[in-house]
């Protein structure tokens, strides 16, 4: 079977620092935005837990691009600047991306984002950059508790893999299954969304 | 710029976070530091760490706003009209004012307060200038931290009993008293979720639910500040159902010496004052407790040549048994089922890691609440000697000048020094590495009736903070990028290895580091034999109190501490050398056992009529004190001050999300926005600390908080600073988001 990159994210361990969040801006120059942003499950706004005090719950969800099997954001772009590379890897070539926007509107986890100075869509690459030299996504590196594993997710013996079942991870559950790359292990309380 | 393409990887370490220490590789193309990395630490890899912080100090180095040469004020204090000055008119002027002010109102009117220690200890050079001069040198901890050390230091004898109480080794329970680790000690946290992974229990209690609070297995919400009732209603708990480790007790703390009723002092042998007295149950006599044989008793009154005594042991079962259930939940409003399970969980998870945060120390009475904990430890045999790691450096070599000192004074007695001459005058200030005016308790105090009163105030910094802003000079600071440092270890330390803080960039604009800048100005003070060695003599000189250190061994690698062991004899470094859960000391004081006190300014204060919300100032993942406050990115995720409250208490105002209101009370006021959530005890605000003057639409966070002195931390080490002890109201101003 033939590569495809992805990650796995230990839901329990992420404490919603955004260390990824910034870490992304620091390596893609990505000045508004990034590639990865964090939610809090919960309550409406960040940090916030949901129910009534003192019976209260919450975690984070930390939402890179989920490098999806037939990824949505392709099939809308009239300029076919969105691919997938053999290594499952979705780009945005930024010489061809005229910044219509469409697959920022297409895209079901909200992960593609607007860069006003360059006029183009950016999104997540996991770092394609470093993956072509041997390296793990930037994020994953940076990451305060450790919660992110990068590998290869078709390859069964590979640590990110065994992690996947190991911890009976799962990927985020939308409309239509777009076969994201990105899995989530849940919470000790069994949640993911 | 010429352009070559040269790209580097430098190692240093991030001395933002003090007391942290993450190895960094900074990435450097052309002379300019592009982002940086977490270093390894190849023998603990779980120590390879970097934070949103971490990676943004490169936002700091490269940000519009830095200082970029000195200045002097040429309007009034606070007005923000400043002229550009050479460096030499800078420390020429400087020198001048130093020696007048010493001239006229003695060499102690001169006060330096420097922060920057910790994270790198080449500024302690501060401490050998302000020997030269024999001025004053500020001692920091009282800003916020000395709470706990002011409680460990009677108990235990040195300021951070974490070693004893905290760093167990497999504990079966964590259990965070106002802490809140992975948001302000993520790097702690890797150890307290390993240990969770492998199945222990965490217990939070905290009026607020913060993330650690998500984490734990139990979360327990308390009225703020009654932690030692909660400790001394557990203690009750477990001494009701014979629990107690009494052995410990007997061995390793003063329970077993006799106390006198009459005054409450111990009892000594009267050939030997240095010794304590024990009753001995085999021979029915008064003994030494060293005596050979002895079998002390730890309850009961007996008397001794006509004087009442009691083992101290027995004034603690005393105490404890005050604290019921009923009471004990009255008083902390925890559910007596929740206050008897943590109780029984103390025993029956042993060893239990206790994690005495910022938040129990932040309290007027936060050193009885450490020694409270620290006694319910003991009682429970939850205290531990598994050793620490630092390597001593020559200090005091480093700091020392010959045949002059300077006087020690708390940053708390500061205020009085400056505005009523108590316990001295202090007329000149430097601040360095501490933004006094935005971080130290009582704002409007500050600015309006301490500062006022000195003849002249400088500031060194990267910002033009509101320090900056009211000093009468200003220095621009390098960042510790563009300078060499070095780090230390002690003994709470998570990254026990003494790194060399390289210089990764050439100073920016006409910055100059903090090292040179005081040694510039002490040569002028009339000590160039102390100041004119290079920062790389200085390191040598601190490095060579052992043999295989030196710069050019640290530049090849961080060195790790070797392991100190505590001896067979545990012995402490308290006046009877035993943990004192009872104190002499404080017997004047009413508070010779780790009783309760109602906080300064709690909710049940006759005061709380007219401010009835206790207000917080809590830390940040955003900021580190009011550092990072101004770094766009970190804005992107935090944009501004606001005032976090519960639905109860908005309702009852009229209060939503978004709306403006302000926060009260008779020191000053905070004009934020609102965030209203359940994630907050009703009663409560918080307003998250280290926003600049600038960020709040009026007032300041720090303008609410007491800056009173608490007598009993003056006798036990140095009084703290009560940020998490104060009552406001909140109002709408009728204005929305």
């Amino acid at each position: 079977m033939s590569k495809r990159y992805g990650m796995m994210i230990d839901l329990e361990r992420c404490i919603g620092c955004h260390t990824c969040t910034i870490s992304c801006k620091f390596e893609n120059n990505i000045e508004k935005g990034s590639g990865i942003r964090v939610e809090t499950v919960g309550g409406p706004q960040m940090d916030t837990p949901g129910g009534k005090y003192p019976n209260l719950s919450m975690h984070y969800l930390p939402i890179p691009c989920m490098h999806c099997n037939e990824p949505p954001c392709i099939d809308v772009c009239p300029v076919e600047a969105i691919s997938k590379r053999e290594d499952g890897i979705v780009i945005i070539d930024e010489d061809k991306c005229d910044g219509c926007e469409s697959c920022i509107t297409e895209c079901p986890y909200g992960t593609i984002i607007f860069d006003k100075e360059k006029d183009i869509a950016r999104k997540c690459s996991l770092c394609s950059h470093r993956i072509d030299e041997g390296q793990v996504p930037f994020c994953v590196v940076c990451c305060e508790t450790e919660a992110m594993y990068f590998g290869d997710i078709n390859d069964p013996e590979s640590d990110v893999s065994k992690m996947i079942s190991k911890s009976n991870a799962k990927t985020i559950v939308k409309d239509t299954d777009t076969g994201p790359a990105v899995y989530y292990s849940p919470t000790r309380n069994g949640k993911i969304t | 710029m010429t352009t070559t393409g040269k790209k580097e990887v430098i190692r240093t370490y991030c001395c933002i976070e003090d007391g942290i220490m993450c190895g960094l590789l900074a990435h450097v193309e052309d002379g300019v530091l592009k982002k940086v990395e977490p270093a390894d630490f190849p023998e603990d890899p779980g120590m390879k760490h970097v934070c949103l912080r971490g990676l943004c100090t490169v936002k700091l180095v490269y940000h519009p706003d830095r200082l970029k040469y000195p200045m002097k004020r040429v309007g009034e204090r606070g007005e923000g009209k400043w002229e550009k000055i050479s460096w030499d008119e800078a420390f020429d002027t400087i020198a001048e004012k130093f020696k007048g002010t010493a001239e006229k109102y003695g060499e102690e009117a001169v006060a330096i307060a420097s922060g920057g220690f910790f994270s790198s200890v080449v500024n302690m050079i501060f401490s050998r200038l302000a020997n030269a001069i024999q001025g004053t040198l500020i001692s920091l901890g009282g800003y916020g931290d000395f709470g706990g050390p002011c409680g460990d230091m009677t108990t235990f004898g040195i300021p951070m009993g974490e070693r004893f109480i905290q760093d167990v080794e497999d504990p079966g329970m964590y259990v965070f008293w106002g802490a809140n680790y992975t948001e302000t000690y993520p790097l702690r946290w890797r150890k307290i979720r390993d240990a969770k992974e492998k199945g222990a229990k965490l217990v939070v209690i905290d009026p607020l639910f913060t993330s650690s609070a998500s984490k734990a297995d139990d979360y327990i919400p308390i009225r703020p500040g009654t932690d030692s009732a909660l400790a001394l209603g557990m203690m009750n708990v477990v001494l009701e159902k014979g629990l107690e480790d009494k052995e410990f007790m007997t061995k390793y703390t003063v329970g077993p010496f006799l106390v006198k009723t009459d005054d409450g002092m111990f009892l000594r042998n009267p050939d030997d004052p240095e010794k304590y007295m024990v009753w001995d149950l085999k021979t029915d006599s008064v003994k030494s407790s060293e005596e050979d044989g002895v079998e002390p008793a730890m309850e009961g009154t007996f008397t001794v040549s006509g004087i009442e005594c009691r083992p101290s042991y027995q004034l603690l079962v005393d105490l404890a048994s005050e604290y019921t259930l009923e009471k004990t939940s009255e008083i902390t409003e925890i559910p007596e089922e929740a206050i008897e399970k943590l109780a029984l969980d103390y025993i029956e998870k042993r060893p239990v890691a206790s994690c005495r945060g910022w938040g129990v120390q932040r309290t007027f009475h936060g050193d009885l609440t450490h020694r409270a904990i620290a006694a319910l430890a003991a009682l429970t045999g939850n205290l531990r000697r598994v050793g620490f790691r630092t390597i001593p450096l020559n200090f005091l070599g480093y700091t020392a000048v010959e045949g002059r000192a300077a006087k020690s004074l708390p940053i708390m007695n500061l205020y009085d020094a400056i505005e009523k001459g108590d316990p001295y005058q202090v007329k000149a200030l430097w601040t360095s590495s501490h933004n006094i005016l935005s971080q130290d308790a009582n704002n409007n105090r500050l600015i309006k009736e301490v500062i006022p009163e000195l003849d002249f105030y400088v500031v060194n910094e990267l910002f033009m903070t509101t320090s900056a802003k009211y000093a009468d000079i200003v220095l621009p600071a390098s960042t510790f990028y563009e300078c060499m440092g070095l780090s230390t270890t002690y003994d709470v330390q998570v990254i026990p290895y003494i790194q060399l803080m390289q210089k990764v960039i050439e100073p920016m604009y006409d910055t100059k580091p903090d090292f040179e800048i005081a040694c510039e100005v002490g040569k002028r003070m009339g000590f160039p034999e102390y100041f004119n060695k290079s920062v790389e003599e200085n390191i040598e000189l601190m490095l060579s109190n052992q043999n295989d250190l030196s710069i050019e061994r640290l530049r090849q690698g961080p060195v790790k501490a070797p392991m100190n062991v505590e001896g067979e004899n545990w012995e402490f470094t308290t006046p009877s050398k035993k943990i004192e859960f009872y104190s002499e000391k404080l017997k004047k004081f009413g508070e010779e056992l780790p009783l309760y006190k109602e906080p300064l300014e709690s909710n049940r204060r006759p005061k709380a009529e007219k401010y009835p919300l206790s207000y917080f100032s809590t830390h940040t993942k955003f900021r580190k004190h009011s550092m990072y406050a101004n770094v766009d990115w970190l804005k992107e995720l935090d944009p501004g001050p606001v005032v976090e409250m519960n639905p109860v208490d908005a309702e009852a105002r009229s209060i939503s999300t978004g709306d403006i209101v302000t926060v009260t009370n008779d020191r000053g006021k905070a004009k934020v926005k609102a965030k209203v959530h359940e994630g907050i005890k009703p009663g409560i605000v918080n307003i998250k600390q280290g926003w600049w003057h600038t960020d709040f639409i009026e007032g300041h966070h720090q303008e609410l908080t007491q800056s009173e002195i608490n007598p009993a931390q003056t006798a036990a080490l140095e009084p703290n600073m009560s940020l998490l002890d104060n009552l406001v109201e909140v109002s709408r101003e009728g204005g929305h988001e």
